[in-house]
């Protein structure tokens, strides 16, 4: 049996914000054959169950939904020459460029020129926080209950518990409230709301919700369903308090406590990661460790806003077009690190010289009228500063330095 | 200054950026607002504090299309208050495929000058 061999300039592995763009970025930089994987049946990922208003203002200037906004940039995707595969798993990487991939004409291989990661990201789920109890029906993380309730019509529940603040969770109490859902309350174990505030304001305190700070869930309860859950107040090092336990009765729990990139490809073709933000360390041509594999949008960090995984998408995939067409990278040598208050700062290393480079960077607490500083490590000088009457880490924020860029650097945040 | 607390404290919710708008009123009983970037923040938080007003997106079931639901909003923001009396309309809604995404499943929605538009296409 032959297995078929197919080549492309530039291969995009994922069908979402990002890719989507990646593979339109990839185009218009002048990528002949440009190939876009995606597992699902429909381009788009997450966005087609994110239903609710709020995409698109920056990337199409009005405020549209979730689903509006994929198939506006799928629509781009398929009027260029672009070879769309929906229904097709890359099952392996390789760090030379090659994909194997279980598509619906069947199993085949494919050498590409460069490529585009831009995989997403998964769920936090309860087993990897450890929650003490039973395992009953009726434990979901606040996305697959999304894809349950918006994609698949089917009712999850009676009563529920929110326990995590990030978009989603957020998103979730609203949604089950207007599907006629009981939402008991937000438990949220760190002193701040991890979600956009906006979300704050219209999912929960627009129905009452009570969104609990400083607590967290420490057992859940129930045979078959989940019949109750016990929260508890936590300490200063996230601790839960004996004696502040209370019981909740609800049939539901829902999980909204962190994103993880997905990145189990990039692994297996030798992709450095970063800890901080569990994505590839890249270059600011959005290059990994990997020649010619770039990395864009939630796979590489986590976003709050879907435009700006697009924006760097299209970044990534013009970038990939260059280097498939034979472009090399100067090759980074400067590293950029996180100073105080600061989570991580991208891209993490840069070529010497280069200039006008936009990092994008995550505070690690919510902060008030403080300046963002970069600057060099060996010199102390400043490369750039701007002053930012509020930092939440919920907001991905960005920083341009407009000099060339010659020795390692540090991105922190003065108080 | 008054030492009271002002009237309302909100995070415009009109773009991403999250403006904190303090909202008060000054001697001469005018509202005033602070804290806004744009001027779209000082109409939307007298607005907030007064009427506010809300999108609204669900989905519903669909008939003969390749897929299970058809996801909707509105075409404009509506008095908040109007948002379950508008979800028990459409949850009457079961279109049939296929649906045009921006096609009007209900026109004027409860007199709200607000149109329930599908959202997605469903062939």
């Amino acid at each position: 049996m032959s297995i078929q061999v197919e080549t492309c300039d530039v291969a995009v592995i994922g069908g979402g914000p990002a890719g989507l763009a990646a593979a339109l970025g990839a185009r218009r930089a002048g990528a002949g054959k440009v190939l876009l994987v995606e597992r699902e049946r429909t381009l788009g990922g997450i966005l087609n169950q994110c239903v609710h208003d709020g995409f698109g203002l920056f990337l199409y200037k009005e405020t549209i939904s979730g689903p509006e906004y994929a198939e506006r940039l799928a629509e781009d995707v398929v009027r260029e020459p672009i070879h769309v595969e929906t229904g097709a798993m890359v099952l392996d990487l390789s760090a030379d460029r090659i994909l194997r991939i279980n598509a619906r004409a069947g199993y085949k291989l494919v050498e590409a020129g460069a490529v585009v990661l831009a995989m997403g990201c998964r769920e936090r789920t309860r087993e990897m926080l450890e929650i003490p109890g039973t395992r009953p029906a009726g434990i979901f993380t606040a996305g697959s209950a999304q894809n349950l309730v918006n994609l698949q019509n089917l009712k999850i529940g009676r009563e529920a518990v929110i326990l995590g603040s990030g978009d989603i969770g957020l998103i979730m109490a609203r949604r089950l409230t207007f599907e006629g859902m009981a939402v008991k309350g937000v438990f949220e174990i760190l002193p701040w709301a991890s979600g956009l505030e906006r979300n704050v304001r219209q999912c929960l305190m627009d129905f009452g919700i009570p969104l609990e700070l400083g607590m967290t869930v420490v057992e859940i309860r129930g045979r078959d369903r989940v019949e109750s859950v016990v929260v508890a107040k936590v300490d200063d090092r996230l601790a839960p308090v004996a004696g502040t336990e209370s019981v909740i009765v609800c049939d539901t729990l829902l999980l909204s406590v962190g994103l993880i990139p997905e990145n189990e490809l990039a692994k297996r073709a030798g992709v450095e990661l970063s800890p901080l933000t569990g994505g590839a360390v890249v270059d600011e041509t959005l290059m990994t460790s990997a020649p010619g594999i770039f990395s864009c949008g939630n796979v590489l960090h986590i976003h709050d806003v879907a435009d700006w995984a697009s924006f760097e998408g299209f970044a990534a995939g013009a970038s990939a077009a260059r280097y498939a067409a034979g472009e090399r990278p100067g090759g980074g040598a400067v590293r950029i690190t996180p100073g105080a208050n600061v989570k991580y700062a991208l891209p993490q290393i840069v070529t010497p010289g280069a200039s006008g480079i936009e990092w994008s960077f995550r505070v690690v607490r919510p902060l008030r009228n403080v300046q963002i500083v970069v600057k060099g490590k060996a010199t102390g000088r400043i490369f750039a500063r701007k002053k930012f009457a509020r930092l939440l880490p919920s907001e991905l924020q960005k920083i341009k330095v407009r000099a060339a860029v010659d020795e390692d650097l540090e991105v922190a945040c003065r108080e | 200054m008054s030492d009271r607390a002002p009237l309302d404290r909100l995070t415009c919710v009109l773009c991403p950026v999250g403006c904190e708008l303090t909202v008060d009123t000054d001697a001469a009983g005018e509202i005033q607002v602070q804290g806004n970037q744009c001027d779209k923040g000082v109409p939307f938080a007298v607005e907030e504090v007064l009427h506010p007003r809300r999108n609204l997106a669900t989905s519903v079931p669909v008939r003969g299309g390749a897929a299970i639901m058809v996801s909707v909003r509105l075409t404009c923001p509506v008095p908040r208050e109007m948002l379950f009396p508008i979800l028990a309309e459409i949850a009457k809604l079961r279109p049939e495929a296929p649906i045009g995404r921006g096609q009007v499943l209900i026109a004027d929605v409860l007199g709200t000058g607000a149109d329930v538009i599908a959202t997605r296409t469903i062939r």
